[in-house]
């Protein structure tokens, strides 16, 4: 079972910290990610650039509207995330517990949607 | 540049759906995203998607002091939610905002944040 850990933080503290700051986070997120890799859980992830450099598309009748910035302005803006292979969602969280965004921010996981028309096949 | 195409759409118009009216909605929608498909590997062959559950299945995970707190989720309490994600290599910004408007969830009800990925 696939769920997605989606990595919530201000990103005004990120932007704030030093060079060697952001070393030692980078350090700890590949820490993170080696582990989960060699316990075959992490399948994937993404890093997503600042909400500020977000463009969003809507078409609404026809017409397709481009805005600068993120779907949503909030506080603590999604980051990026992982993709975890685990047995149940109680995994999911132990591993999501582990990701060094947890200590500031918040980590949301969610299942991968599984279409009941594909599990019957 | 990859991008990462965030789709963010009301799923209060389908997730309490019983399974099988479920399917058919899926059905109907199915041939404007067999379309968004062929343009998306077109565009590059190693796109990648995963679509989320619905937001009632989320939970949030957090860690103070050491302690972990879990709580019923989802985080960000937005009208729309965060339904699932494209990751795609494209060549310029212009072309993602080309595909975003191919999205199903993007005409007349939801919303398409693209935001780079960094390496």
């Amino acid at each position: 079972m696939k769920y997605m850990a989606l990595i919530y933080g201000d990103a005004s503290r990120w932007e704030s910290s030093s060079e060697e700051e952001r070393e030692a986070v980078y350090g700890q997120y590949r820490a993170f990610g080696d582990a989960g890799g060699a316990a075959g859980v992490v399948a994937g992830g993404a890093e997503l650039a600042a909400s500020g450099d977000a463009t969003t598309v809507r078409v609404r009748d026809g017409e397709t509207l481009v805005t600068d910035g993120p779907y949503a302005e909030v506080k603590e803006a999604l980051g990026g995330f992982y993709l975890l292979e685990c047995e149940s969602m109680e995994e999911a969280l132990e591993w999501a517990a582990r990701i060094p965004g947890a200590e500031h921010g918040a980590i949301e996981v969610r299942p991968t949607y599984v279409d009941p028309a594909e599990v019957q096949l | 540049m990859k991008y990462a195409l965030l789709i963010y759409d009301d799923d209060s118009t389908w997730v309490d759906l019983p399974d099988e009216e479920k399917a058919a909605l899926r059905a109907e929608e199915m041939p404007m995203w067999a379309a968004l498909f062929e343009e998306l590997g077109k565009a590059d062959s190693n796109v990648s998607g995963h679509e989320l559950d619905g937001r009632h299945t989320a939970k949030v995970v957090s860690v103070r002091d050491g302690e972990r707190i879990v709580t019923d989720g989802p985080f960000a309490e937005t009208k729309e939610a965060l339904g699932g994600v494209f990751l795609i290599e494209l060549p310029d910004l212009d072309e993602a905002i080309r595909l975003a408007a191919l999205i199903p969830a993007a005409v007349q009800t939801g919303a398409i944040e693209i935001r780079p990925v960094l390496q």
